[in-house]
């Protein structure tokens, strides 16, 4: 019984001393130190070898031809347009409850990561509509429902750029975010329902034809490749927003300090 | 703290540090005030007066020190809520209301059930004719006293004035230092800012004065 | 506690509004007059106009509670009304459910009660009149419930209108698509109960969950 118990609380103080670094803006620059260069390097080589797999080691769709090979972005980008969304809610919240600072840059970080990848989805659907359905746009639910999600991050970016204080814009955006996390499934749902009265069947067959592993590797690839590609760019964009925050406090005058000298040594 | 052994004080402002964008206002700021004392908060114009007392007030968060009532936080403590009252600049009288309904709001608000009282104290303040006239149809000096009427049957320990006296003529100014004196004889607190020193005013015996000014953080001038 | 706060801050509101009847009238001009520019620009056919009916008076609705939502909170920001309400030991959320009822009762029940005149206009058949009747009376509560959180967030904002409409509009979409849809479904003879259950679930979501998030929003905004 007692050796549970110290089993447990050794966990709950691991994980409450790991939060609690990640929480500290230093830590987190430290930490990002390591971590941006591996999620870069991950980066580059699953979305390199995703690309070689799914250009030119993958057949080609036998209705579609080579178009359907768009599918290695667009598949990954709107997969992960929903899921940095749900990073994002996930550091406000963390943010709002505990007031934890670096929570607050993930999630505003987060949020043009996020419209890029929605853009991206859009943009990639739209080119791949313009051969399969013969049309640029075409009002089939999961579009729909993804340009919705991409003026839902831009309410979301316009609310933190609006306010002067930093401290407001960051828990005015947190909160929107939140409120979104309820709203957002509904949209899609609503979209779905409207859709299905709108065209009968989508476009996009449920539960279609299944994928062979030729194709499904480089899919799966690319999609972990892109997770990383975010983290990447999330750790970039993060560190910047913490230098800037922090510019006052001593260890970023260090830091830069001896970022100069030794400048001046090279 | 000194009192430690005491009871904790009324009011205790523990280390806190104010800012507003990227200029500290103030830091390591620690007072207490007790019953019967009045805390006049002096310093030059954008030290931070107000955000002192919208902090006090809970308007302003600071996550940078403490501020207690009774030993407890402000902020997970709703009694404090109902023992406090804080009158800003903007008084919170609505335009469209007449003076009556307007302190009627106000006496619900904090609580009264009764609200007979309230022309009695639009009378104490000299503005019993203005009693339903609409709130935009009132003077600058006569909306002040209006906003002061709400003090007179509130139940509130500490009081939180921001520029009581601007605005005010002479006998308007008298009629609130009474008010204020009385107050502080039954026990309770006030803090408050003004302009000019008060040590000519009836409040003189019971004051202390906080001057801002030695709070202000070196750092921001390097 | 003397009066209950719902009450209390209801009535306050409803006074506030019957004084100020220009602010209880121009969402209902505007609601009227954006309905009748769609006859005006589109090709001159009854049958059209009959199909359409539906969805133009929802996005009319949707646009006139806009309207509404943006003066709010806007003077009682100015006044220094909304500070007082935060520091009072009343419950901050139920002090906003009465506020946004009575607003609603003068913005949203109205832009409903008026809406079976348009659809006349429109040659609306009456059995899809009373079911846009019924989606508006369940879908405009949600609409100020919803946008009074985003009204919170932009109220200290000097030109917050404008992004009033980039975070609100977008939330406002499964309303609009249930409550057009139920008429569509009416017009092709189908069932509207489920699009009736969505607006409703949506509306008790909405009941729950916004008071606690407009607080939150006013808290956040005003320090």
């Amino acid at each position: 019984m007692n050796l549970i118990n110290a089993f447990f609380s050794s966990i709950w103080g691991f994980l409450n001393r790991s939060f609690h670094r990640l929480g500290s803006p230093r830590e987190f620059f430290k930490i990002s130190n390591y971590a941006t260069p591996i999620f870069g390097l991950l980066f580059t080589v699953l979305t390199g070898y995703g690309a070689y797999l799914g250009l030119f080691v993958a057949p080609a769709d036998y209705q579609q031809g080579d178009s359907y090979r768009i599918i290695f972005v667009h598949v990954p980008s709107a997969w992960l347009s929903l899921f940095i969304y749900m990073v994002m809610a996930t550091a406000s919240a963390i943010g709002l409850i505990w007031r934890m600072k670096m929570a607050f840059v993930v999630a505003i970080c987060s949020a043009p990561i996020g419209a890029a990848f929605t853009f991206l989805a859009l943009v990639t659907g739209s080119l791949w509509g313009a051969p399969i359905w013969g049309t640029w746009w075409e009002w089939d639910a999961r579009l729909t429902s993804e340009l919705i999600l991409l003026f839902v991050y831009w309410g979301i970016m316009a609310v933190y750029y609006a306010f002067d204080e930093r401290q407001t814009a960051e828990r005015a955006m947190a909160l929107l975010a939140i409120v979104g996390v309820v709203i957002v499934p509904i949209i899609h749902y609503s979209v779905e329902w409207w859709s299905s009265l709108h065209q009968g069947a989508t476009v996009f067959r449920d539960g279609g034809p299944a994928m062979p592993a030729s194709m499904l590797t480089p899919l799966l690839l690319m999609a972990l490749g892109f997770t990383f590609f975010y983290g990447y760019v999330l750790f970039l964009r993060a560190r910047n927003m913490v230098l800037d925050q922090e510019r006052k406090s001593r260890w970023v005058r260090e830091l830069v300090k001896s970022s100069r000298a030794t400048g001046e040594a090279q | 703290m000194s009192q430690t052994n005491d009871t904790p004080a009324m009011l205790a402002i523990n280390n806190l540090e104010c800012s507003r964008g990227d200029r500290t206002l103030f830091r390591q700021l620690s007072y207490s005030i007790n019953a019967g004392q009045c805390l006049h908060i002096v310093g030059a114009n954008g030290s931070g007066k107000t955000t002192l007392l919208r902090s006090v007030a809970g308007l302003v968060y600071s996550p940078k020190g403490k501020i207690q009532w009774q030993g407890e936080n402000i902020q997970s403590n709703p009694s404090y809520q109902s023992t406090m009252i804080y009158l800003g600049h903007s008084e919170g009288l609505k335009n469209e209301l007449t003076s009556v309904e307007n302190l009627e709001f106000y006496s619900c608000l904090d609580g009264h059930s009764d609200q007979s009282h309230v022309d009695g104290d639009l009378a104490q303040m000299g503005i019993l004719e203005c009693a339903d006239l609409t709130a935009n149809k009132l003077s600058f000096g006569q909306r002040r006293r209006l906003a002061f009427a709400r003090l007179l049957h509130s139940k509130a320990k500490l009081w939180i004035l921001d520029e009581p006296f601007t605005g005010i003529d002479d006998a308007g100014r008298a009629l609130i230092e009474t008010i204020c004196v009385e107050h502080l004889d039954a026990q309770g607190m006030i803090l408050l800012t003004n302009h000019r020193t008060l040590s000519q005013s009836r409040l003189a015996p019971s004051l202390a004065v906080l001057d801002l000014m030695d709070f202000q953080s070196s750092l921001d001038h390097s | 506690m003397a009066q209950n706060t719902f009450y209390l801050f209801a009535r306050r509101e409803w006074q506030l509004l019957f004084r100020n009847t220009s602010a209880l009238v121009q969402p209902l001009c505007f609601f009227i007059i954006i309905a009748l520019m769609f006859p005006l620009s589109l090709p001159a056919e009854n049958e059209l106009l009959t199909r359409i009916g539906g969805g133009v008076i929802w996005v009319s609705a949707v646009l006139a509670t806009l309207l509404g939502l943006e003066s709010m909170f806007r003077s009682d920001y100015h006044d220094g009304a909304l500070e007082q309400w935060l520091i009072s030991p009343r419950s901050l959320p139920l002090a906003m459910l009465g506020k946004v009822f009575a607003h609603w009762s003068c913005t949203g029940l109205l832009l409903a009660l008026f809406a079976p005149l348009l659809c006349m206009t429109f040659r609306i058949p009456p059995d899809q009149i009373w079911v846009l009747f019924l989606g508006l009376m369940l879908g405009t509560p949600s609409l100020s419930l919803i946008g009074a959180i985003g009204a919170a967030l932009t109220v200290t904002l000097h030109r917050g209108g404008v992004l009033l409409a980039i975070i609100i509009l977008p939330l406002f979409i499964p309303i609009l698509i249930f409550g057009a849809g139920m008429v569509t479904q009416q017009a092709i003879g189908g069932s509207t109960a489920s699009q009736l259950y969505a607006l409703a679930a949506i509306l008790v979501l909405a009941l729950t969950l916004s008071p606690f998030a407009i607080a939150a929003a006013l808290r956040t905004t005003i320090n």
